[in-house]
């Protein structure tokens, strides 16, 4: 157990994560060259196209050291964004140390401060790296600093190294088994092991990943999963390296996979504790969190033929990402759909994404909305998520909104239109401090709904990309809600219906109805876009009857050109979905949830 | 519609320029002697072929060349002599008069042509002088059309044209000096920033000048021209839709008020015997064979096919083709084999009442779903019954007695794409 070190790697989006991961795997010797691919642990398309790692992945390597010592090294590999924070814990919760990643050219970002505290508050060993220093842009002083000022960590015990040219790899890896403590625990003990990440193999069923912290997993062994009761046998365990490589048993300290004959990831929770039902353990791991979610939306395919398809895709996503949520839902506009639950943003986004590329879904989504806690007259609480659901304003009492911390990092030039970007989003309690010179953390008490809108994009482009968030729920609270509809032709839209501020209301409406405007093709005749509360009309705009289209020429006897470009127009019109005799296009639908770049 | 037994067309195309226009997005380059010489004396090589096929000799289209290709293999099934001629580019109206009677003899000499053939040469302002003018009357040319795009300086500029309004004026009393039967002018209008008032006074000078025949062309920036490039810039603003459509409108109602017929979108006649006689076939279904690059041909019923758009490799396609004994082939350029045919397509009946409501509803005769019912047993009308009420009742159809014809009404022929875009078009049913 001397020789195991379980750690993972702290980092920012783009901070070269995957990067380190390869060079470590290269250096230990985990995967032979002609095997090696870059980024090796994000597996997924999607994944290696935006940069950031959706699931974790574990790896074991073996490493000799100058001690002459040959070490296990669990390197396990942390998600990346706020939305998934508590898989970000769960992870910390499998090791006893982290590096701390960070780009010499970028410096400190919100995210990472996140995740240095939910480290520290896992009573990790973090050993701050500085990344990318073969970049002419890299100022590793200033990131020195902000080690020092934005996190409270030795700019001395700070390492450099570049894992794109593979310089400092070599000593990052005699630091790690020097400075982090190898596991604890008794491997006679009863059992206890933490659920850390669960992967659905069509062959296996569902693959667990564990860290062992009491005990001995062996085959055989009847398992219960203490927090939902649920027992199984274990069938085989072992380590994860470039492939599974099957083990007699997973001891104390160890980091590896089991696999049990469970069926569906969503049988089981992430974060669970696994005991041995002959004999228990006297309580589960500490820090176990239900992940909910918090972002709803419905979503819809834009053909109906594909509502089978889509419900088939949702259930294969499911089974490995337990934390989507979905169930039938109907809207008279768009037939059937699902109403989805998400992590966050990112999690929404990533679903979508998955189910257009790998799918070949088109898709209608309606705007995302979070959870209301609504008082009616009757003293009946609701919780009310879905536009089609809202009382009769006429009975409610009292509506709560979840409010969020939030919190930037930036530097200060950006200062003065970011508090202004938090005042016009609700901010409450804005305050800012200077982590160092030039550099401020500003922190805000948010609606979250109203991050789900316009907050990510106006940020980045205020802060030109240099502006960083991270939020944690925190509370309900009082709000004035009101549902807003949107009409065409005098017919309500159910899918586009949204529950959101009063003060918003006309705003939001009046960008709805443009972005309609925008993306709804002329027709044969007048149409109009109206928003509404109720019975009184606060936007309106209106798409005027086509007067010019067709083609100037035609003739050379090029007819086939005319034709196919025809039938090519004729297509787009099936991508569009008819109220009354409207015909409202794909993106118009996905317009009205974005800002408008045209408007800033 | 369909019409197997209406005279064929032949079009013969020219992609010689003196220089490419901003706007141009036909087959057209740039050359001297040589190249001429070369396409000259290949063009005859094709009309050779064709007119061995259309006597039904030299060898059969080659069935054996590939599995299925024999169903893209042209033939020809019009028995019928060709009526008119087009000599279109490019710009033909460059080749001396030696050179277009050695094509034109070459027509005459091997193919059926009826003895009224309408002959029209496209040229340019540049090319009319007075020995032109006479050879190209005694060459048989009854139809002159002009390529004057602008009488407004600013306007010639911006499209590229080499020619003054002078020059334009020059050349088009010229034409009309001379004995053709139709001279006709295209103009280009809805350029960027072009106001109403602006293009009615060009359109003005162009009526004061009383030709036969005057097409005015929206312009349209073709993808791959230097005006795309231009566009994509943001060097280029388009007029808007609804400024087009004044225009639109304003073109048609000006040459109405002065005894122009528009039978087409943008086509006027001062009489219907000034109507392109040519383009028409075009537009009906009627059959027409082309020769030269980027050239296509129908064969009057379901075939369609059309030649290598690049002059060489239209060129090589022919000089693949071995000389005496040889038809034309099975395909383009390595796909087809020794051809300068780059490919072909047969219509499905579907695909022909799709055409025939695109191009029926671009002209004032419109287009007689009873008759696309008849030949191709499709029932559009049944399909559409409320679509064609309604496009009725918002003026864009003329409410016409007979239910099953369609006539655009102005404002209709100014949205024909979008009008045809509208109709679904059911399963051909056994008739």
């Amino acid at each position: 157990m001397q020789t195991i070190r379980n750690f993972c790697i702290i980092a920012h989006i783009d901070h070269g994560k995957s990067t380190l991961a390869d060079r470590l795997i290269q250096r230990c010797g985990g995967v032979a060259d002609r095997q090696f691919r870059d980024q090796l642990l994000d597996t997924m398309e999607l994944e290696r196209e935006r940069g950031i790692t959706i699931k974790s992945n574990t790896i074991t390597l073996t490493y000799t050291a100058g001690d002459g010592q040959t070490y296990t090294l669990n390197l396990i590999d942390t998600p990346g964004h706020v939305d998934f924070s508590h898989e970000v814990r769960r992870s910390l919760m499998a090791c006893e140390g982290a590096v701390l990643l960070v780009d010499a050219t970028q410096g400190v970002e919100a995210q990472t401060v996140a995740n240095v505290y939910l480290a520290l508050e896992q009573d990790l060993e973090i050993l701050p790296v500085i990344n990318k220093i073969d970049m002419p842009a890299a100022d590793a002083d200033r990131v020195l600093e902000q080690i020092d000022a934005d996190l409270g960590l030795d700019p001395f015990e700070t390492l450099q190294v570049s894992a794109k040219e593979g310089t400092g790899i070599d000593e990052l890896l005699e630091t790690l088994v020097a400075k982090l403590p190898p596991p604890q625990g008794d491997s006679g003990a009863p059992l206890k092991a933490l659920i850390f990440d669960a992967e659905y193999n069509a062959y296996r069923g569902v693959v667990l990943l564990v860290r062992v912290f009491e005990g001995t997993l062996r085959p055989g062994q009847m398992m219960r999963l203490m927090h939902n009761g649920a027992e199984y046998e274990v069938e085989e365990v072992g380590l994860v390296k470039l492939e599974r490589e099957k083990q007699g048993e997973l001891s104390a300290g160890a980091v590896g996979y089991v696999i049990s004959g469970i069926k569906a990831v969503a049988d089981i929770d992430i974060g669970d504790t696994i005991t041995e039902v002959s004999r228990p353990a006297a309580e589960p791991l500490a820090g176990y969190v239900e992940a909910k979610p918090v972002v709803f939306s419905s979503i819809f395919p834009v053909s109906s033929d594909e509502y089978e398809e889509l419900g088939k895709a949702l259930d294969k996503l499911k089974l490995n990402d337990a934390a989507l949520t979905f169930q039938k839902d109907s809207s008279s506009a768009l037939g059937f759909g699902y109403r989805c639950g998400f992590l966050g943003m990112l999690h929404l986004d990533v679903v979508q994404e998955r189910l257009s590329r790998e799918w070949d879904l088109s898709l209608l989504l309606t705007a995302p909305s979070v959870e209301f806690h609504v008082t009616t007259a009757d003293g009946k609480e609701h919780v009310v998520e879905n536009p089609a659901e809202y009382p009769d304003p006429a009975a409610i009492e009292q509506v709560k909104e979840p409010y969020i911390k939030g919190s930037i990092l930036m530097p200060d030039r950006y200062l003065g239109t970011v508090m202004e970007l938090l005042l016009e989003k609700r901010g409450a309690d804005t305050q800012f401090h200077y982590l160092a010179v030039g550099r401020v953390e500003v922190t805000s008490e948010l609606p979250l709904t109203e991050v789900l809108f316009d907050f990510y994009d106006r940020l980045k482009t205020i802060t030109q990309g240099y502006g960083s968030f991270d939020y944690e729920l925190m509370d309900y609270r009082a709000t004035d809600l009101v549902k807003v509809d949107i009409l065409v032709n005098a017919e309500r839209v159910d899918a586009l219906a949204m529950l959101v501020h009063r003060d918003k209301a006309r705003a939001r409406a009046i960008h709805a109805c443009k972005q309609l405007e925008k993306h709804i093709p002329r027709q044969n005749f007048k149409i109009a876009i109206q928003g509404a509360i109720g019975r009184d009309i606060i936007a309106r705009r209106t798409v005027n009857a086509y007067r010019k289209d067709v083609t100037a020429k035609c003739y050379g006897g090029d007819i086939s050109r005319k034709r196919k470009l025809l039938e090519k127009q004729k297509e787009g019109k099936k991508r569009a979905r008819a109220f009354g005799n409207v015909e409202v296009p794909q993106e118009a639908f996905l317009a009205v949830l974005r800002s408008d770049p045209d408007d800033k | 519609m369909t019409n197997r037994l209406a005279p064929p067309g032949l079009y013969i195309h020219v992609p010689f320029c003196a220089r490419v226009c901003p706007y141009c997005d036909f087959a057209v380059q740039t050359g001297g002697p040589r190249r001429r010489g070369d396409f000259i004396r290949l063009l005859l090589r094709e009309i050779g072929l064709w007119s061995r096929l259309l006597r039904g000799e030299g060898s059969a289209p080659d069935r054996s060349a590939g599995q299925g290709s024999h169903q893209a293999v042209p033939s020809w099934r019009s028995e019928q002599p060709f009526d008119t001629i087009y000599l279109g580019g490019g710009t033909p109206s460059s080749l001396s008069p030696e050179v277009l009677e050695e094509i034109l003899a070459a027509l005459h000499g091997s193919l059926p042509i009826a003895p009224e053939v309408d002959v029209t040469l496209e040229a340019n302002p540049e090319d009319v002088n007075t020995g032109n003018l006479r050879s190209w009357q005694r060459l048989g040319i009854t139809t002159l059309s002009l390529g004057i795009q602008s009488f407004d300086p600013d306007a010639l500029s911006f499209l590229g044209r080499s020619h003054t309004p002078e020059k334009a004026g020059a050349a088009l009393r010229g034409a009309l000096e001379s004995s053709f039967e139709t001279v006709s002018l295209d103009l280009i209008f809805a350029l960027p920033g072009q106001s109403p008032m602006r293009w009615e006074a060009d359109l003005r000078r162009a009526i004061e000048y009383g030709p036969d025949h005057i097409s005015c062309y929206e312009l349209t920036v073709h993808e791959g021209t230097r005006f795309a490039r231009l566009k994509e810039r943001g060097e280029l603003v388009e007029l808007a839709e609804d400024d087009k459509a004044e225009l639109f409108l304003l073109t048609h109602r000006l040459m109405a008020e002065n005894g122009y017929h528009a039978y087409e979108v943008s086509s006027f006649a001062r009489g219907p015997n000034h109507r392109s006689r040519h383009n028409r076939k075009y537009w009906d279904h009627t059959a027409y064979l082309g020769f030269g690059p980027s050239a296509h041909s129908f064969d009057g019923v379901s075939r369609r096919w059309w030649n290598e758009r690049r002059l060489p490799a239209w060129e090589a396609g022919l000089q693949r083709v071995p000389g005496a004994s040889s038809g034309l082939g099975t395909g383009a350029s390595g796909r087809f084999g020794q051809s300068p045919i780059a490919g072909s397509e047969i219509l499905a009946p579907a695909d022909l009442v799709l055409e025939s409501l695109a191009l029926g509803l671009r002209t004032t005769e419109g287009v007689d779903l009873e008759r696309l019912r008849d030949l191709y047993g499709i029932d559009v009308e049944g399909e559409n019954g409320a679509l064609v009420a309604s496009l009725r009742r918002d003026d864009l159809l003329v409410d016409t007695s007979p239910a099953s014809l369609l006539v655009p009404t102005l404002r209709g022929l100014a949205v024909a794409d979008a009008l045809a875009r509208s109709f679904e078009i059911p399963p051909a049913t056994a008739s």
